[in-house]
């Protein structure tokens, strides 16, 4: 008798609570395909890819997550699909994005785009911090390219302000970590293609960090881990 | 003992360590506890490094909106997702090693001669609904310290660390607000900075030696033993702000007394009137760094043990331990390199109820006595899988001879250091090594007269541990 008042109360308790709920506008299921994503970007997204005292503006705080503020929309719905059909292997994509999409639906995605595209870059503040003359160098990179191994200027395809377009993505004022990081992933890509090629292995990809971003891979390797740093610095920069 | 028979023991022991971690490292990387299958994320999203339990700024966020975020069906869809069983288990495999090889040198509560499975956890929880969440665990202890049977090695098994959380996030476009309430089973349970005592990264020390000799503020100690129940309600504004205000006390029946099963019903449980637990802080993010500066307390109002009083007995006096402090945490996250630091100084006004032993069993010889206790720690990771840690503990107080008397001026005092080394060869597995040392006990170095002579260091332990995660 006893037991069953117990759990007839707390029965009572679960249910009076969660019955208290605030409703789909303020959802952190990752699971209900009706949460949109507007509510998924002030719920989810912004706790990492959001600013201190406006979480939902896209500029992220730590470099481990990159500004969506600005970003190109085509450019995001093709990396959260890349997320979620685990195409994109680089160890931040496996430790959050994954999750993050697994049960993501198309329109949430086109949402989240949407959402992220129209929103205003600030200034990167780590900017400030940054060696003038490895920005000098970085400059001259993405300006004129590195045509001694073939690399050709970043504006040839970012863009003059490195803005991006379309599935080609916007690197202005993006953290330098993350990208050194991204043409790091590039790099090892080129590295595995260059090894399966030799091996005459047909991997599809599968063992690429990044494999949609095969244009990149040549790019990167013709860049020393210097020069790579220099620029990201630059790209950082840019507002 | 033969020596054959030693060396068998020692080959099936290190036959069973290594089958622990060849499983383990066999394992499906991915297949991970309650909240990684709710989130879809690895350890190290929400963990420091994946050292587990320092949490990140996105674990904070995780535990602060109520365990809620992620892909799980509400409890009232009746369905759960197969491939994302909301239940997990820890296991401890660890051999001591102590400087005296006298048990009643104070040897930790394990023998030295084991070398086995030793702790076993159970967990499950996260979302229930969109605003409601839960984190609950089960512990089965091979040795228990906390069970006075006459027998050094008692096991015991009993509900840990647990809690219900409701919580709510409103965010605009220049306000970020989180509010919540919760109920769970330990003040500091809901500690989302890892500064007190009950989320620090020496939660794998359970048997170390030395504790009565070391004795730490009742917030801290004493109340953090899952004995009582506690409700309390939370805000967080912009990522910045933290306030939270709490009431604490023991509960041995009602539908809330499966909070403490296990728990209590014994000695070593102390029994807690309504008592206030508060904490107040600042939290800044820049870059990959983020810190926290604040202030916590409790005033707790405990039942004594008078003479032919049990914990059952609502009855006899009551003592007060009133503990204010401040706390700090430094971090830097960002792939390879994790490092923390965390800092707290507690100070405790203790009014002792005199000529009856107190919830510890310790009879005091002063109305009134302080108490100031320290923590320090610093973690290193790289690549979330090498790390090392160092710790500092200590206290300084009143002397008191009833309840310190292993000297013969009743002093309080004490300083611990512990460095700690770890590999983490994939994310569910730890394999790691501590050393306590113990350079003060009763205000000295040296000899302790009526601790038989012993000295700080001879309660020194180390301990060689593997942890798996699943």
């Amino acid at each position: 008798m006893k037991q069953i008042s117990k759990i007839l109360t707390l029965s009572a308790v679960a249910l009076a609570l969660g019955a208290c709920s605030t409703g789909l506008d303020r959802s952190r299921s990752l699971l209900n395909p009706n949460v949109s994503g507007h509510t998924l970007a002030q719920q989810v997204c912004s706790i990492c890819h959001g600013n201190i005292g406006d979480a939902v503006n896209g500029n992220s705080v730590n470099p481990t997550f990159p500004i969506l503020a600005g970003q190109q929309p085509d450019y995001i719905v093709a990396e959260l699909q890349e997320f979620h059909d685990h195409h994109r292997k680089d160890p931040a994509a496996q430790d959050m994005m994954w999750g993050i999409t697994r049960d993501m639906t198309p329109k949430q995605m086109k949402e989240l785009a949407e959402y992220f595209s129209h929103q205003k870059p600030l200034p990167n503040p780590e900017a400030a911090e940054a060696d003038p003359a490895m920005v000098k160098a970085g400059e001259k990179i993405f300006n004129e390219g590195f045509l001694e191994k073939a690399v050709p200027p970043c504006m040839a395809c970012h863009g003059s302000g490195a803005e991006g377009n379309g599935p080609i993505p916007r690197l202005a004022g993006q953290h330098a970590d993350y990208l050194y990081k991204q043409l790091v992933a590039f790099n090892d890509d080129a590295q595995r293609a260059e090894e399966d090629e030799k091996h005459h292995v047909n991997s599809n990809g599968d063992d690429l960090e990044r494999p949609q971003g095969v244009a990149m891979e040549g790019i990167a390797h013709g860049l020393s881990d210097m020069q790579k740093h220099e620029v990201a610095l630059y790209l950082q920069s840019l507002k | 003992m033969k020596l054959t028979s030693l060396l068998e023991r020692a080959r099936v022991a290190l036959l069973a360590f290594l089958g622990v971690v060849s499983l383990a490292v066999s394992m499906d990387a991915s297949a991970i506890p309650v909240f990684a299958r709710q989130t879809g994320f690895r350890c190290v999203a929400c963990h420091v490094g994946g050292e587990y339990p320092q949490l990140t700024s996105l674990g904070r966020m995780f535990k602060l909106t109520g365990y809620t975020l992620g892909n799980a069906n509400d409890i009232f869809n009746l369905t759960t997702n197969a491939d994302r069983p909301p239940v997990a288990v820890m296991l401890q495999t660890a051999k001591q090693f102590y400087a005296s090889t006298n048990p009643a040198a104070g040897n930790g509560t394990a023998p030295s001669s084991s070398f086995d499975l030793q702790v076993v956890s159970l967990f499950t929880g996260g979302h229930i609904t969109d605003n409601l969440g839960a984190f609950v665990q089960w512990t089965w202890n091979k040795y228990d310290g906390n069970i006075t049977s006459g027998s050094q090695y008692t096991q015991s098994s009993g509900i840990d660390n647990s809690e219900l959380r409701w919580a709510d996030r409103i965010v605009t476009k220049d306000s970020d607000l989180i509010y919540g309430v919760y109920a769970n089973n330990r003040s500091t349970m809901s500690d989302v900075w890892n500064t007190t005592e009950n989320w620090t990264s020496d939660w794998i020390g359970y048997f170390n030696a030395g504790g009565a000799q070391a004795p730490t503020t009742f917030l801290m100690g004493a109340a953090a033993q899952h004995g009582e129940v506690g409700t309390g309600a939370y805000l967080f504004k912009d990522k910045t702000w933290y306030a939270e205000l709490g009431v604490y006390k023991s509960i041995t029946h009602g539908p809330l007394s499966f909070m403490t099963g296990g728990a209590t019903g014994s000695g070593g449980v102390p029994e807690l009137d309504p008592s206030p637990y508060y904490r107040f802080a600042y939290n800044k993010e820049w870059g990959p760094h983020s810190l926290e500066v604040g202030i916590h307390g409790m005033t707790s109002y405990v039942h004594n043990y008078g003479p032919g009083l049990t914990y059952s007995d609502w009855s006899g006096s009551v003592s007060t331990y009133r503990d204010v402090g401040v706390d700090a945490q430094y971090q830097y996250v960002l792939d390879p390199h994790y490092f923390s630091a965390h800092f707290r100084y507690t100070h405790e006004d203790m009014n002792n109820v005199l000529g009856v032993p107190n919830s510890s069993g310790l009879t005091p010889t002063n109305p009134t006595d302080t108490l100031n206790e320290i923590w320090a720690d610093m973690t290193y990771i790289y690549r979330a899988k090498y790390g090392a840690m160092l710790f500092y503990h200590g206290a300084t107080g009143s002397n008191d001879l009833g309840m310190y008397g292993y000297t013969t001026n009743g002093s309080p005092n004490w300083q611990s250091w512990m460095p700690s080394l770890f590999w983490a060869p994939v994310q569910n597995v730890r394999i790691g090594y501590m050393y306590t040392f113990y350079t003060q006990m009763g205000g000295t170095s040296g000899p302790m007269l009526n601790a038989g002579g012993l000295s700080a260091h001879d309660f020194n332990t180390s301990m060689l541990y593997a942890t798996l995660i699943y």
